[in-house]
């Protein structure tokens, strides 16, 4: 009778890792070079978008109208202006809002709306067409329509009137207090497609049986929602959440086409103070100091999200 | 066969710092100049920039251009407001930019403080065309706001006013209104209007750079020159001048002759299409709106709007009431609307300068200009040619334009050339927080000064 041995009993016992890292080792030392490889995505991806970073990271240090043949330099001037610059500090809060109701209302509804059109509904099929148009309709053609729709004699104020709620009806772009919600209104409408999809396709994933086990111990529908399905697609709502803190950041389109960053920078995110310090008003240094600052806090932004994800899967293992 | 590790290390460290060696050799500014093969002066294709004039005039310039340089094509792109610098700026920095492209005076759009040095001097090609004598052929005001260190930098087509009303004259006879010349007949035209379920004046105050026009026109008539002297920093902003200004500003809002949500609205293009689809019988707008008393202009302009099946109205302009009761009235103030400057780069610098010197400077050019309406000319012998000119209404807008022309050309108040951007935002700022409430006129005027303060150091 022949007995076959693996090498790990026929061998000398040495710890599995040990193992495993010295066939590692090996193979790696008789691999050629990934470098060929990755070669033109890396003079790509340096030749271009740290290129950019570097040339911006310079320009920060100018005082510059972005034409001129003379720039001068002022050093780190640039961003100590900017720790005094209350209408820096305007846009950063005016997106710490934006981030927080935009992301929970997108969330929710698009979360909502996956497990309902998970479940056996009518005409699913136009439903998922009707949330998703939205995302794919440019903001660019959208902004008139907006502007109207908000407008003080525009048709949600006529709407209001006519189903006796004319007291609500009011200029919503006009003042500080209703510009910045109708643009987050308008977000929300614009990507809560995106968000839908993402949780209709992470619920695809869910194993069944998972669900019918609850059903079977007694689980209504909101229980399951929240103790089952919610925390099955926790990575979906973490990458939202970090494309969320990114995508407040670069925020410009929208308010920049519906209220140009106002009334009195009531709408004023970094994106549109970029655009309007390094353009119309020609201070490049400044916008390009403004822009090393919003790649910061992106990057902080998105690490937050990141680590914070991290600590909670870990606190759950 | 790629090195030992060490020596890829260090090899990688080297193109970095290549490669941020490049970075910043690349972002070092360098002196711009000029393309040696310039072309041929009668053939050729060129390229204009500009977010002035409308495809209209642009296209009867260059049909009329064509008559006389029938092998130089040229070729008009228009940019919108906002968005021609963000466009203007790489494309000169290429080596494919525009030959031919707008700059203005001062802040505006197109500054030829800024984009100046992308242009070619232009002193030899009008002094060719014009003579020895040219500067006492054209408009003062466009030869100096558009020299920049001793070069001329543009040519300017024309000039533009502002301090006017344009008003619906059709809906005003309609209604048997006539043109407000007091606050208070300015507040019961609006009540007249709105009985009639039509907007009274709307402005555009949520794209502040047009709330200008309207705070220098009151006050112009607050104390005539004074804001003239507050732009040189000869007095300041927080005089009593400046609030009585911004009071009468706010008064405009509280008192219903400013349109409800104009805090919401842009003056391009939503306080314009506004006037043009006669939603609202009155704008603040200044001589370009000359254009939209021909036929061919106020019809384009409504189908522009959005108005399906297009009819001509009667605009007219007519001069800034006497809100503040002082009797100044009248007064236009102004600058060169824009220049064509010609490209350093351009591959046909020749055949643009052949364009640009025949529209800003030849007596056919500026004829055209003049009768196109689109500005008032440069060349000063040039004046409308009114039986070559097709008018909406000819018996109501003749006699206001001849007028409107003759007192813009007795004027020598600057609108936007001595502005700087930043100074044009405060004033913005000013006007809007008083409008909104968010502060008081005194509190706004303290606030402007400070900027002001800061903006000269």
């Amino acid at each position: 009778m022949t007995s076959i041995t693996s090498p790990e009993t026929a061998g000398p016992k040495r710890p599995p890792s040990a193992h495993a890292a010295a066939t590692h080792t090996r193979r790696r030392g008789n691999r050629p070079s990934g470098l060929p490889w990755i070669l033109p995505a890396y003079v790509f991806v340096v030749g271009l978008l740290y290129y950019c970073i570097i040339e911006t990271g310079y320009l920060s240090t100018l005082d510059w109208d972005g034409t001129s043949p003379d720039p001068v330099s002022v050093g780190a001037q640039n961003y100590v202006d900017i720790f005094n610059d209350p209408v820096f500090w305007k846009a950063i809060r005016n997106t710490i809002e934006f981030l927080v109701v935009t992301f929970t209302v997108q969330t929710a509804l698009g979360f909502v709306l996956a497990a309902l059109l998970h479940s056996k509904i009518k005409l699913a099929g136009i439903y998922k067409v009707i949330i998703f148009t939205p995302v794919i309709i440019a903001a660019a053609t959208m902004a008139p329509v907006f502007r109207q729709l908000f407008a003080a004699d525009g048709q949600l104020n006529w709407t209001l009137e006519h189903i006796g709620l004319g007291f609500l009806a009011q200029p919503w772009l006009a003042q500080s207090s209703t510009a910045l919600p109708a643009v987050m209104a308008i977000t929300v409408w614009q990507f809560t497609g995106l968000t839908f999809v993402l949780y209709y396709a992470a619920m695809g994933q869910i194993d069944p049986e998972i669900l019918e086990a609850a059903r079977m111990d007694g689980a209504g529908n909101i229980r399951t929602l929240l103790a089952i399905i919610w925390p099955s697609v926790r990575g979906t709502t973490v990458a939202l959440g970090m494309l969320s803190v990114i995508g407040a950041l670069k925020t410009f389109d929208v308010p920049y086409l519906v209220t140009l960053g106002g009334p009195n920078y009531a709408t004023e995110f970094l994106g549109t103070y970029i655009y309007r310090i390094s353009i119309p008003s020609a201070h490049v240094g400044y916008g390009a100091a403004l822009s090393v600052m919003l790649l910061i806090l992106a990057l902080v932004g998105s690490l937050a999200v990141a680590v914070r994800a991290n600590r909670e899967r870990r606190s759950h293992v | 066969m790629f090195g030992s590790p060490p020596v890829r290390k260090r090899s990688l460290a080297a193109a970095v710092a290549l490669a941020a060696g490049l970075a910043l050799a690349g972002c070092a500014g360098a002196a711009k100049t000029e393309t040696q093969n310039k072309g041929a002066a009668d053939t050729g294709s060129v390229t204009w920039w500009g977010w002035t004039p409308d495809d209209t005039p642009a296209k009867a310039y260059i049909t009329a251009f064509n008559k006389a340089y029938p092998n130089i094509k040229v070729t008009y792109k228009k940019l919108t407001i906002d968005g021609y610098n963000a466009a203007l700026r790489p494309a000169l920095a290429s080596s494919v930019g525009p030959d031919v492209f707008d700059v203005a005076p001062g802040a505006a759009n197109g500054s030829v403080e800024i984009y100046g040095v992308d242009a070619v001097d232009l002193t030899p090609a009008v002094s060719k065309t014009l003579g020895s004598d040219w500067k006492n052929k054209l408009s003062p005001i466009g030869v100096s706001s558009l020299t920049v260190d001793g070069q001329l930098k543009a040519l300017s087509l024309g000039a533009v006013y502002s301090g006017t009303l344009w008003i619906n004259q059709d809906l005003f006879d309609k209604y048997g209104l006539t043109a407000p010349k007091t606050y208070d007949e300015w507040k019961k035209v609006c009540a007249a209007l709105a009985s009639h379920n039509v907007g009274c004046f709307v402005q555009g105050a949520g794209q502040p750079a047009f709330n200008e026009d309207t705070l220098q026109a009151i006050s112009d008539n607050v104390q005539p020159g004074w804001w003239g002297q507050a732009l040189k920093g000869e007095v300041k902003w927080t005089d009593p001048a400046m609030v009585k200004t911004l009071t009468i500003w706010k008064q405009l809002f509280t008192d219903g002759i400013m349109q409800k949500g104009a805090l919401g609205t842009q003056q391009y293009p939503d306080a314009n299409n506004g006037f043009m689809s006669a939603k609202y019988a009155m704008v603040m707008m200044g001589t370009w709106y000359m254009q939209y008393s021909t036929v061919a202009g106020s019809t384009a302009a409504i189908s522009g709007a959005g108005v399906a099946n297009p009819k001509p109205f009667t605009q007219t302009a007519v001069p800034f009431p006497d809100v503040a009761g002082t009797g100044h009235v009248g007064a236009l103030y102004g600058d060169a609307d824009f220049g064509l400057a010609v490209n350093k780069k351009s591959k046909a610098i020749n055949a643009a300068t052949t364009f640009v010197t025949w529209l800003g400077a030849s007596a056919e050019g500026q004829q055209l200009v003049a009768n196109i309406l689109n500005d008032i000319p440069a060349l000063t012998s040039a004046k409308p040619n009114w039986p070559q000119v097709n008018l909406v209404n000819a018996k109501v807008q003749q006699p206001s334009l001849d007028k409107l022309i003759t007192d813009a050309g007795k004027s020598t108040e600057p609108r936007l050339a001595t502005v700087s951007a930043d100074l044009q935002t405060a004033i913005g700022v000013a006007s809007t927080t008083v409008a909104a409430g968010s502060a008081t006129p005194a509190e706004a005027a303290a606030t402007l000064q400070a900027t002001a303060d800061k903006i000269k150091k």
